[in-house]
């Protein structure tokens, strides 16, 4: 039984900005706690996430990509043992062209139930597309997202 | 077995904000396609949300209330008698501060019955809503032909459904 996590946003833009936001790891950086995906964005192409302080996060390829509309990632976590040991997700980016916003759907499966990786990414998908949402829409990402100390009032 | 919708999203405002947001008809309307919320909001209140056309497409009651934080309602689908038949859902909000001036919102949406209509209807809808929610309190504008239709006219079905 497949493990999955779905998240649907709508985003004031065009296709094709948002398309040059997921790609661009200069831009990545900005809303995604300065992590940043590199590739050439080609079929078969060797796909990476790399963290703020230069280890890989995920590892990959791309399995399907067509401009602007879908990206589908053959997708490995590389930095937490027990991610790692699960194997091959697969995470599929969908634009949709609506009158003045885009739907994106990001869905992150993997062929187990009970998958950490797919816990590990439900955490983390709706911060960092809140927060690309918010950069597009606003020009300014979110920042902070720590829960407030109960001693700091 | 339990079917349930599970939405995360994080907003540049104050807990306070957006609870105003979350109840006030005005404010309301202008994210939910139109609809909007009656209720006195205190626990055990009935509560209604109406379509733009004034016709309630669910209804309930006031379950929980701890303003800024919670707040939980019984939600009976009042859109089909499929809808109405599965009786009542729960829908609880929870907000919490974050730092950096933002805010974390999670609406949970469930049901005691596998396979519901009324999840399968608010899957599609609490997406388009929630989406125009964060960006009204960021500062941006719904325009007014789009608080009516959503993205496109199947998915503003949808959110009416919703």
């Amino acid at each position: 039984m497949p493990d999955r996590f779905v998240y649907v946003t709508y985003i004031r833009t065009t296709p094709e900005k948002l398309w040059d936001a997921l790609l661009d790891p200069e831009f990545n950086k900005l809303y995604w706690f300065g992590a940043a995906m590199h590739s050439e964005w080609k079929q078969g192409a060797p796909w990476k996430i790399v963290l703020a302080d230069g280890r890989t996060a995920d590892s990959g390829e791309i399995l399907e990509i067509e401009k602007p509309k879908r990206i589908v990632i053959k997708w490995r976590n590389e930095f937490m043992p027990e991610l790692k040991a699960e194997g091959w997700s697969r995470c599929t980016m969908e634009l949709e062209a609506g009158a003045d916003s885009v739907k994106l759907t990001v869905t992150h499966e993997i062929d187990k139930p009970g998958s950490k990786l797919i816990e590990a990414v439900s955490g983390g998908w709706p911060k960092i597309l809140s927060g690309l949402k918010s950069l597009l829409e606003t020009g300014k990402p979110l920042g902070d997202l720590a829960p407030v100390r109960a001693d700091a009032g | 077995m339990t079917d349930r919708f599970v939405y995360v999203t994080y907003i540049r405002t104050t807990p306070e904000k957006l609870w105003d947001a979350l109840r006030e008809p005005e404010f309301t309307r202008a994210y939910w396609f139109g609809s909007w919320q009656e209720s006195g909001w205190k626990k055990g209140s009935s509560w209604k949300l109406l379509g733009r056309d004034g016709n309630p497409s669910a209804s309930g009651e006031i379950v929980e209330i701890e303003k800024p934080k919670r707040l939980v309602m019984k939600w009976r689908g009042e859109k089909s008698p499929e809808q109405q038949a599965e009786g009542y859902s729960t829908c609880a909000y929870d907000i919490q501060a974050l730092a950096g001036g933002n805010v974390r919102l999670i609406v949970t949406h469930e049901i005691d019955r596998p396979n519901s209509a009324v999840i399968r209807a608010v899957s599609g809808g609490w997406p388009m809503v929630l989406s125009n929610l964060k960006t009204m309190l960021e500062g941006g504008e719904i325009p007014v032909t789009d608080r009516m239709s959503a993205c496109s006219p199947k998915q503003a079905g949808e959110a009416v459904r919703a």
